[in-house]
C-alpha cells in the first residue's frame, strides 16, 4: 500500500533539501545558462548553479530517458564469430523541476516501451529515476496542457509534486518513491495546514483562467473518431512541412526511432538508436524505393493522427501534453495546433 | 540585408526572386510564411516552381536570364500607372531622368515575349509591389549567378529605389547570404580589392592605418577573384594556393579547367573539417575545427556579429581555423599572429573596421551579438540599412539592360540547364552532410528534375538514368519528373561528387562581380541503355 | 530485464543460389539453450556485421528446424553484404516476430497460393508445412495451387522447391512477363492464371509479391467471389525493431511487425493501404 502524503517545504528548506537528495544520486535540474537558455543540466555543485523554476526548459525529460544517441548494444565481428554485448548500467537519477507535461509524456512514454514487449533499453534507465514535479502557476506563451488533460498540477504520476503557494511548497508524493523521501528527509517539512491547501486550489483557479492558447484538442479527438480528414488539409500541411523533423525531436512523447550500426573498426562497432521522425521521406522508404507515405501529400499525416486519433482511441487521451515545444520550432507555421485548428474550422464550414 | 530578419514577417508584400528561401533559408522562409499567413502578398521570380512559388500570390515564371527584362517592364508599368515613390526620388536619389527616359523606350509586348511571362500577370506584380510602402525584396544566388549578375541587383535596386520601399523597417532589399559566415568573410575582406569593412584599397589613408597596426605594405592593386585563381590553368602565374572550407573542384564551374590549375600547382594546401575531393589533390592537408570544436564570432545575413561558443574539445588533432593560420603565419615569419584571445582579435577588428568599430567582445556576450555598422562602444548596432542616406550619399539609379545569357540553347544543346541546391538534405558539395547517415537517407544520391512533357518527348521514365552533356563535359544521373521545371529546362544540384554538374557549366563570369554563370547554360541528354 | 535488442548468433550452413539476386542461407542457431520455434509468415530480423538490421521472413518450415532459411534478394547495403557471405560466416538473428499463416484453421481447405518474384519467400514454409502434414493429419489441407510470377526465365526462383511441391502433388503454375525462346509455359502476369475455376467453396488464398501485384490479385480474387477472410496476404515495410516499438512500419493507426506481417484482406480493406490504393 502506498502511504499518498502531503507536506510543506519551507523555501529555504528547497536548496538543503536537494543537497541531501543530491548526495545519493544523480540530480538532474532546469538550469539557465550563460546565454539565457533554460535547459535540464545534471547539477554537480548546486552552489554554483542556478536552479530556474520560472522558464520552461527548452528541451524535455526526453534527452535523458531516451537520448538523442544511445548505444544498444556493442558488436565485434572477427574469427571468434559475430557477437553482441550489453551496454553498461544506468545510475539512480534525480530529476528535480519537471513540469507536468513532461511527466505526463514520461506516463506516456513508459505505456508506449511496455507494450508488446518491455523496452529493456528505456526501462534500464526509467527504473533508476526519481521525478520531482512542479505544478505550474504561470503557463508560458505557447502552453495549452489544460486542453490536454496534463497540467497545470497532476493528480498522479509523479513521485513528488511541488506546488509553489508562496513562501513553501506544497508537497504530495503520487509514488512509493517519492513518499521513501519524505519519510527520509521529514525534519526538513511541515505538516499541511487548512489554509496550504486552500491557498493551492486557490492557485490552480487562477492559473486555469492564464492559457494564452486556446486549443480544442479534445473535440479535435473526437472529430478525428469519427471522420476522415480531408485530403486538402493535408495536402496544405504538407506544403509547408520542409522535413527538419524538429516537431519530433522536441516533442516529449514522439518514441520513433532508428537504429544503425556504426564501426568503430573493420572488427567491432556500436548499434545505436536515435530519434527519428515520421515526417521524413526515410522513415518509410523500403529498400528498392517503393514508398507506403507519399511525403508531398501526407507529410504530417501519421504525427497528427498518432497523437491525436490512434493513442485517443487507445487510451482515451492524446499523446500530445500541450507543452508548445513543436510550435516555436516549425519553419512552416504547421505545428499541431494548426492542424487542430484546420480542422475544427472545416467542421463549421 | 539592409533589413533585419525578425523585421520581415511584418512587411505587407515580399518579392522574393531568384531565391528557393524555404529550402535554403528556412529561417528566412519562416519570417516570409508568417507575414504570408499574417495577410502579406508573396510575388516570387523564379523559373522553378519551388516550394515557395507553390505558396506565391503571383509566380513569375520566367526564361532563366531575363531578370533585367521583367524587373524593367515592372518599373516601366510602375511609372505608367503613376505609383513611383516622387518624394523619396527627388530627396535620395539622382539620376532617375536616365532612367525615365529609358524605361519610355521600353516595348513592354517585346519583353513578354523575352521573359515568356504575360504582360498582365508583370502588371499585377508591378501594382501589387509598388501599391505597398512595406514592400520588401529578397534574393540569392539566382540573382547574381548571371553574367550579368550585377546588372540584375542594381535593377532590383532600382525597382526599390522607385518606389521608396529601402531605408525604413519593414522595406528593403535583402540579399541572403549562404554560408553560416559568409558575410563575416566578406566583411573581413575576403575579397580581392577591399581591407576589412569594404574599405578600399585604393584609399591611401585606410592603407597608412592597416601598414600601422599590421607593419606590412598593403598591395596596391585588388588581387585575383576565386575563379581567376581557380580558372588560372596549367600556364597561370600561380604556383601555390592554400584553400580554407571550399571544394572548388566540385563547386566551381567548368571543372576540367580548374582541376588542371589545381594540379598544376607547385603547392596545394588544404584546410577543411572533412577529406574533401579538393583536399585530396592537396600536397599538405590541415583537419580543421567543426564549429562546435571552437570559439569566434559568425556574421548572418543580418549583419549580426554572434559568438560562436565552443561546444566539444577537437575531435583528434584538428585545430580551429585561426589556430592553423596563426600557425602558418608564424612560420612564415609574420609578425602579430600571436593572438591569445578571441577578444583580441576582436579588438584588432574593431580598431581597423569602422563598421565594427563598437563590437568588443565583451558587448558580444550580451544578447543575440550587435548589427553593422556599430560605430563605437556606445553604438547600439544597425537593425535596418540606409536610414536618412546610402553609403555612397545618394541612391543612384542605373540604367541596365537586358543580356541574354553567354550560352543559348541550339540544336545540338536544345535544353536549358540550372544549377543549385538540390533539397533540404544537402549543403553544397555536400561535404559535411554526406557525413550523416540520416540525411543521406533522405536524399541519397543525384536527381535531374525534369517537366513530363519532355520525358513524354523523350520517352523517359522516372529514375531513369540520362546522361547530360554540354560543349564541355558529361555527367550521368537519374530522372526525376516533377512540375518544379518548365519544358526545355532542366534542373540539379553540385552536391554529389558521382554528378560532377560543374563539368557543363560555362566559365562565363560577371565581369565586375567575377561570378559564374552557374544558373544557364545550354546541354543535351539521353537515355543510357543498360548493358 | 531480456535485453530485446541483442541478437543471437547464428552460423550459415548452406547457401543455395535461387537465381541471380536471390540466395536462401540456411541458418544454425549457436546457442541452443534457449528454445526457438516459430510459425509460417513470421519474419527475423538479421544482423549482418557494419550493417544494422533487416527484416526478413523465413522461407523454411519450422518442420526443418533446428535449420531456419531466410531467402534474400539483393537490393541494398545489408542484402548485399549477406550476399558476400559464406558457409561458416555467423549472423544475428532476433525474433521470430509478427503475425503468421493460420495454418491450423486450413484443415480440409483448399490452398491457393499466388506470388510473384522474392514473394514467394514467405508462402514457401506454409507449402511445406501442410505438405507435411497432409501424411500426418486426419483432415489435411485438400488441393494446393501455386501461381508464380517471374520477370523473365532467369528470375524464376525456388525451382528445387518448386520441383519438390510438383512432386508431391501441388498443382504449380508458372509465369513470366517477358518471352523467350525456350521457355514452354504461360507468359504473361500472374493474374492472368488467376482462373475461376481455381476457386471452390473451401478456398483460401495466400498472397505475396510486388504492391501492385497484391492490388490486382486480391481485387480480382474478391471479384470472383472469394471471401475476404479467405484472403491472406503478407506485407513488406521498412522496420528497424520488429517489436511494435520504433513505429517505421506504421499502417493507419496498426503496426505491420506486430499486427502483421499477414493480414486478412478483411482487417485490411478498411485501412490506408499502398498494396490496396
Amino acid at each position: 500500500m502506498i502511504d499518498l502524503r502531503e507536506l510543506i517545504l519551507p523555501k529555504d528548506q528547497l536548496l538543503p533539501f536537494l543537497r541531501k537528495l543530491k548526495k545519493e544520486s544523480r540530480l538532474i535540474a532546469p538550469v539557465q545558462n550563460n546565454y539565457g537558455d533554460t535547459l535540464f543540466t545534471e547539477i554537480d555543485d548546486l552552489d554554483a548553479v542556478k536552479i530556474d523554476l520560472c522558464h520552461q526548459p527548452q528541451a524535455s525529460l526526453k534527452p535523458f530517458l531516451l537520448p538523442q544517441q544511445e548505444i544498444l548494444a556493442s558488436y565485434r565481428s572477427d574469427n571468434k564469430g559475430y557477437r553482441f554485448y550489453e551496454p553498461e548500467e544506468e545510475e539512480d537519477t534525480i530529476y528535480f523541476g519537471v513540469r507536468s507535461c513532461d511527466l505526463t509524456a514520461v506516463l506516456y512514454t513508459d505505456l508506449v516501451f511496455s507494450q508488446p514487449v518491455k523496452d529493456s533499453s528505456y526501462y534500464k534507465r526509467r527504473n533508476q529515476s526519481t521525478i520531482i514535479t512542479i505544478g505550474c502557476n504561470q503557463p508560458f506563451s505557447n502552453c495549452f496542457c489544460e486542453a490536454t488533460e496534463s497540467g497545470p498540477y497532476l493528480e498522479y504520476g509523479y513521485d513528488l509534486q511541488l506546488i509553489d503557494i508562496g513562501e513553501a511548497y506544497f508537497v504530495s508524493a503520487g509514488r512509493s518513491k517519492g513518499a521513501d523521501i519524505l519519510d527520509k528527509w521529514s525534519y526538513f517539512f511541515r505538516s499541511v495546514e487548512k489554509e496550504d491547501r486552500e491557498k493551492r486550489y486557490q492557485l490552480l483557479l487562477e492559473v486555469r483562467g492564464k492559457f494564452n492558447k486556446n486549443i480544442q484538442v479534445s473535440h479535435a479527438c473526437r472529430l478525428l473518431q469519427e471522420h476522415e480528414v480531408e485530403e486538402q488539409i493535408w495536402q496544405q500541411l504538407s506544403s509547408r512541412c520542409y522535413d527538419c523533423g524538429g516537431c519530433a525531436y522536441v516533442c516529449p512523447t514522439c518514441t520513433c526511432f532508428s537504429v544503425d550500426d556504426t564501426p568503430i573498426d573493420s572488427n567491432k562497432g556500436l548499434r545505436l538508436r536515435s530519434w527519428d521522425a515520421c515526417t521524413s521521406a526515410g522513415f518509410t522508404r523500403m529498400t528498392g524505393g517503393h514508398n507506403p507515405v507519399d511525403r508531398r501529400q501526407h507529410a504530417l499525416k501519421r504525427r497528427f493522427l498518432h497523437k491525436l486519433k490512434f493513442d485517443f482511441a487507445e487510451h482515451g487521451k492524446p499523446s500530445c501534453t500541450g507543452c508548445g515545444r513543436c510550435i516555436d520550432i516549425c519553419f512552416g507555421g504547421v505545428d499541431i495546433t494548426s492542424f487542430i485548428r484546420l480542422l475544427v474550422k472545416g467542421e463549421r464550414a | 540585408m539592409t533589413n533585419s530578419i525578425g523585421e520581415l514577417q511584418d512587411a505587407d508584400v515580399f518579392l522574393v526572386t531568384g531565391s528557393n528561401t524555404t529550402e535554403t533559408h528556412p529561417q528566412i522562409a519562416r519570417n516570409i510564411l508568417q507575414g504570408v499567413d499574417q495577410g502579406a502578398q508573396l510575388i516570387v521570380i523564379d523559373p522553378r516552381k519551388t516550394d515557395l512559388a507553390k505558396q506565391a500570390h503571383i509566380h513569375l515564371a520566367l526564361r532563366p536570364g531575363t531578370d533585367i527584362a521583367l524587373i524593367n517592364a515592372m518599373m516601366r508599368i510602375i511609372i505608367d500607372e503613376n505609383l513611383a515613390d516622387e518624394l523619396f526620388i527627388s530627396m535620395r536619389t539622382e539620376n532617375y531622368e536616365a532612367l525615365r527616359d529609358f524605361l519610355f523606350r521600353l516595348d513592354l509586348d517585346e519583353i513578354a515575349a523575352i521573359t515568356g511571362i504575360e504582360l498582365k500577370t508583370i502588371r499585377d506584380a508591378a501594382c501589387i509591389y509598388a501599391r505597398s510602402s512595406k514592400s520588401v525584396i529578397c534574393y540569392c544566388l539566382g540573382v547574381t549567378q548571371h553574367c550579368c549578375g550585377t546588372d540584375n541587383v542594381q535593377t532590383v535596386a532600382n525597382l526599390a529605389m522607385l518606389t521608396g520601399n529601402v531605408e525604413k523597417e519593414h522595406g528593403g532589399v535583402d540579399p541572403l547570404r549562404g554560408q553560416n559566415n559568409v558575410q563575416g568573410a566578406c566583411d573581413m575582406a575576403a575579397l580581392p580589392a577591399v581591407l576589412p569593412g569594404y574599405q578600399a584599397i585604393t584609399n591611401l589613408d585606410t592603407c597608412t592605418r592597416f601598414r600601422e597596426v599590421w607593419k606590412r605594405e598593403i598591395p596596391q592593386n585588388p588581387g585575383l577573384s576565386l575563379t581567376e585563381m581557380t580558372h588560372a590553368g596549367a600556364d597561370g602565374n600561380i604556383r601555390a594556393m592554400f584553400i580554407m572550407g571550399e571544394n572548388p573542384v566540385l563547386s566551381d564551374p567548368h571543372l576540367k579547367q580548374v582541376e588542371k590549375t589545381l594540379t598544376n600547382l607547385d603547392f596545394l594546401a588544404v584546410s577543411d573539417i572533412f577529406l574533401t575531393e579538393t583536399a585530396s589533390l592537396a600536397h599538405v592537408v590541415f583537419p580543421a575545427a567543426s564549429f562546435a570544436e571552437k570559439n569566434g564570432t559568425i556574421t548572418n545575413s543580418e549583419r549580426r556579429v554572434q559568438l560562436c561558443q565552443q561546444a566539444i574539445n577537437p575531435i583528434g588533432n584538428c585545430r580551429p581555423d585561426g589556430e592553423i593560420i596563426m600557425e602558418l603565419g608564424r612560420r612564415l615569419g609574420c609578425p602579430g599572429m600571436d593572438f591569445q584571445s578571441q577578444a583580441e582579435v576582436m579588438e584588432e577588428i574593431s580598431l581597423l573596421t569602422p563598421i565594427y568599430g563598437g563590437m568588443h567582445y565583451d558587448r558580444l556576450q550580451e544578447n543575440w551579438g550587435l548589427q553593422w555598422p556599430c560605430w563605437n562602444r556606445d553604438h547600439p548596432g544597425t537593425k535596418f540599412l540606409h536610414k536618412y542616406y546610402f553609403s555612397r550619399g545618394k541612391g543612384q539609379f542605373t540604367v541596365t539592360r537586358h543580356q541574354e545569357p553567354a550560352e543559348r540553347t541550339e540544336k545540338h544543346y536544345p535544353f536549358t540547364l540550372l544549377t543549385g541546391r538540390g533539397s533540404y538534405h544537402h549543403y553544397h558539395t555536400a561535404t559535411m552532410t554526406r557525413n550523416s547517415t540520416r540525411l543521406v537517407r533522405e536524399y541519397p544520391e543525384a536527381l535531374l528534375e525534369i517537366s513530363k512533357e519532355d520525358c513524354t518527348k523523350l520517352h523517359l521514365a522516372d529514375g531513369d538514368l540520362v546522361e547530360l552533356n554540354s560543349r564541355r563535359g558529361k555527367v550521368r544521373v537519374k530522372t526525376q519528373i516533377t512540375d518544379r521545371v518548365q519544358p526545355g529546362t532542366v534542373f540539379t544540384s553540385f552536391h554529389f561528387w558521382e554528378v560532377p554538374i560543374n563539368q557543363l557549366t560555362v566559365d562565363a563570369m560577371d565581369p565586375r562581380s567575377k561570378c559564374p554563370e552557374f544558373k544557364v547554360c545550354a546541354v543535351d541528354l539521353k537515355k543510357v541503355c543498360h548493358d | 530485464m531480456k535485453e530485446i535488442f541483442i541478437p543471437d548468433r547464428a552460423v550459415i550452413r548452406e547457401i543455395l543460389n535461387e537465381n541471380k539476386q536471390i540466395k536462401t542461407f540456411r541458418l544454425e542457431l549457436l546457442d541452443k539453450t534457449h528454445p526457438f520455434s516459430f510459425r509460417p509468415g513470421q519474419f527475423l530480423m538479421l544482423s549482418v556485421p557494419h550493417c544494422g538490421e533487416a527484416a526478413i521472413s523465413i522461407s523454411s518450415s519450422p518442420t526443418a528446424l533446428p535449420l531456419i532459411d531466410l531467402s534474400i534478394r539483393k537490393a541494398g547495403k545489408l542484402t548485399t553484404a549477406v550476399h558476400a557471405l559464406q558457409v561458416g560466416d555467423e549472423v544475428g538473428i532476433r525474433g521470430p516476430f509478427g503475425t503468421f499463416f493460420p495454418v491450423a484453421n486450413f484443415h480440409g481447405r483448399d490452398l491457393l497460393f499466388v506470388a510473384g518474384g522474392i514473394g514467394l519467400a514467405p508462402l514457401k514454409g506454409v507449402i511445406d508445412v501442410c505438405l507435411f502434414q497432409q501424411e500426418l493429419e486426419e483432415n489435411p489441407v485438400q488441393q494446393i495451387t501455386l501461381l508464380y510470377g517471374s520477370r523473365t526465365v532467369a528470375d524464376i526462383a525456388f525451382s528445387q522447391a518448386i520441383e519438390a511441391w510438383r512432386q508431391q502433388g501441388v498443382d504449380c503454375q508458372l509465369t513470366v512477363d517477358i518471352d523467350e525462346l525456350d521457355w514452354q509455359d504461360h507468359v504473361g502476369l500472374v493474374t492472368d492464371l488467376l482462373k475461376p475455376e481455381l476457386l471452390t467453396k473451401d478456398t483460401t488464398a495466400l498472397i505475396c509479391g510486388p504492391p501492385i501485384m497484391i492490388r490486382f490479385v486480391i481485387a480480382q480474387l474478391s471479384e470472383m467471389g472469394l471471401s475476404d477472410t479467405a484472403i491472406l496476404t503478407t506485407l513488406e515495410r521498412h522496420m528497424k525493431c520488429g517489436m511494435g516499438l520504433c513505429g517505421h512500419c506504421h499502417l493507419d493507426g496498426k503496426l505491420v511487425c506486430v499486427d502483421g506481417p499477414v493480414f486478412t484482406y478483411a482487417a485490411l480493406k478498411n485501412l490506408h493501404v499502398m498494396e490496396l490504393n
